[in-house]
């Protein structure tokens, strides 16, 4: 089975290092969140499983293969994609062609173009903006495009990076119920998100990240019932 | 008075198209790298110094026709195997690094590759094959340079084929995703490297493109020619706007318009004054050149978005 597996990886920014040693697991099928401060090491964690960035040492193993060492389009290819935080589309090129450009290492033409058709069903707001600049899209569009852009590689497990901030209650529902319906089509999900309390309706499984290291792992159950994560993330302390 | 306008429209319109394929080079590296390449120019004369070598060595050997098309071949091949010199020196190395640096270095080279012109050709000046043995043609007062002609259309068909691979292939998307935002084509699995790469030969190819035309229209070549073209190609990519490529066509076709107009009707001696001033004017203006969006437009539409 495709379990992504994160042993020990530590990557550094020069003499920093941003990631001390994190090791995880992401099951297949799975929503698995992770929690953490700004600063954290989230995003770089998602980059090194992406292989944009190169981890010191570690491994990261997905389906049996390992990744570290691999370039990011040998990752792509093996199944992951990412959704970069603050959806870095294509500013100055159309939604047509931002969702071409995620399906850039497919050589399978044919099927890219449906792919193209059943992603803009699925996204109408996309569909009406096909040949309007990515730039000129609000937030939540873009979010929406930078999500079906990454599944134009036709990924197992789907990596997103805060695709809630900055947007508006309305529309952090309807990405957390595309990540619901990409999940029961049988993609992984794996995100990094602020927001606990839309992510405890979702996730299946979390993960709590300080300072470049894993410090929590469990259950939404269990992420309910610890008296930290309460107060850091959903603001609140729990009832005796 | 009819046949002036013509004539000096015509004049315009053929420095303009040289100028439009060095400003489209310019354009495609600083698009891929947000980086300035000062050798450029450097490179380009480095393919026509090649090219008036062949003449001058083998010149006697091969009838007018084989030497004007073969001198074209190695003008073409020396800018871009001079381009694949700067790109691995200056370019790959400090990549993700300081663009002063790279930019530095690349003047460095343009140093080296004139020097090394001056090996090569000792003299100032040398004989470059013309690419025909045609007179200028005579037609209604108007005088036609087979040249010229042969120049906007070249250089119009080499525009043409650059549009279509940068919009139908590959290639091209990889490209355009790079120029607009290196972030995200990364996040896509494009390697930046590579196509940085292809696109700076790309640049080297249409620039020893129109070093051909412009030196074979002079029929010679001098070390001052990468001081030319590198500025012409400057000043094409400036007013047309940083990374926009139809706007370094149009900066390229209007830097040769004003040029050829300002020396019709104030003489040579205001040539380039004029042309100057209009950069000058036009980035008083708008900063961003006429076409401006990259640099300045980008930076404000990332800050508005945060």
């Amino acid at each position: 089975m495709t379990t992504l597996q994160v042993s020990d990886v530590v990557t550094a920014y020069g003499k920093i290092e941003a990631l001390k040693g994190v090791s995880l697991s992401v099951e297949p099928g799975s929503i698995t969140c992770l929690l953490g401060p700004n600063g954290a090491g989230k995003t770089t964690l998602m980059y090194t499983i992406a292989g944009i960035l190169r981890p010191r040492r570690g491994s990261v193993r997905f389906g049996g293969s390992e990744l570290v060492g691999e370039t990011a389009d040998r990752v792509i290819s093996r199944g992951i994609a990412l959704v970069p935080e603050n959806r870095l589309v294509f500013p100055q090129m159309s939604v047509a062609e931002n969702l071409a450009a995620g399906a850039y290492l497919r050589r399978d033409h044919a099927a890219v173009a449906s792919d193209l058709e059943a992603l803009l069903a699925r996204f109408p707001a996309l569909k009406e903006r096909r040949t309007q600049l990515a730039g000129t899209l609000s937030g939540g569009e873009q979010q929406m495009l930078a999500v079906a852009r990454a599944l134009m590689s036709r990924p197992r497990l789907l990596m997103m990076d805060e695709p809630s901030m900055g947007l508006a209650p309305l529309v952090v529902d309807q990405i957390f119920r595309i990540v619901e319906e990409l999940n029961r089509d049988g993609i992984t999900i794996f995100m990094v998100e602020q927001n606990a309390h839309m992510a405890l309706k979702v996730a299946h499984r979390f993960f709590l990240m300080e300072q470049g290291r894993v410090t929590f792992a469990g259950s939404p159950d269990e992420v309910a019932e610890d008296d930290v994560i309460q107060r850091a993330y959903l603001g609140s302390v729990k009832a005796p | 008075m009819v046949v002036d306008f013509l004539q000096t429209l015509i004049n315009g319109l053929s420095a303009g198209a040289a100028y439009a394929l060095l400003g489209v080079g310019f354009t495609l590296m600083f698009g891929v790298m947000r980086r300035l390449n000062l050798s450029y120019g450097a490179t380009l004369m480095f393919g026509g110094y090649l090219g008036a070598l062949l003449a001058a060595k083998a010149g006697h050997l091969l009838p007018s026709g084989a030497l004007a098309l073969l001198a074209a071949v190695v003008t073409v091949a020396g800018a871009i195997v001079a381009g694949l010199y700067v790109e691995r020196l200056c370019f790959a190395p400090l990549r993700g690094r300081s663009g002063v640096a790279a930019m530095v270095s690349s003047f460095a080279v343009w140093m080296q590759i004139e020097q090394l012109a001056g090996l090569l050709l000792p003299l100032h000046t040398n004989p470059y094959p013309a690419p025909f043995d045609l007179a200028p043609m005579n037609i209604a007062g108007l005088t036609l340079r087979p040249e010229h002609l042969l120049t906007i259309v070249v250089a119009a068909l080499a525009a043409l084929l650059l549009h279509r691979l940068l919009t139908r292939s590959r290639f091209g998307l990889a490209l355009r995703t790079l120029s607009d935002s290196e972030a995200a084509a990364q996040a896509v699995g494009i390697d930046a490297r590579r196509v940085t790469l292809v696109a700076f030969l790309l640049a080297s190819a249409l620039g020893g493109v129109g070093a051909w035309l412009v030196l074979a229209s002079n029929q010679q070549v001098t070390p001052m020619f990468g001081m030319w073209s590198t500025a012409k190609g400057l000043v094409a990519m400036m007013l047309g706007g940083l990374g926009s490529i139809p706007g370094a066509v149009v900066g390229g076709l209007l830097l040769g318009l004003v040029e050829a107009f300002g020396q019709a009707l104030f003489g040579p001696q205001v040539r380039e004054l004029i042309a100057y001033g209009m950069l000058f004017l036009v980035l008083v203006v708008r900063p961003g050149g006429l076409y401006g969006r990259a640099g300045f437009d980008l930076d404000l539409a990332a800050r508005e978005r945060l």
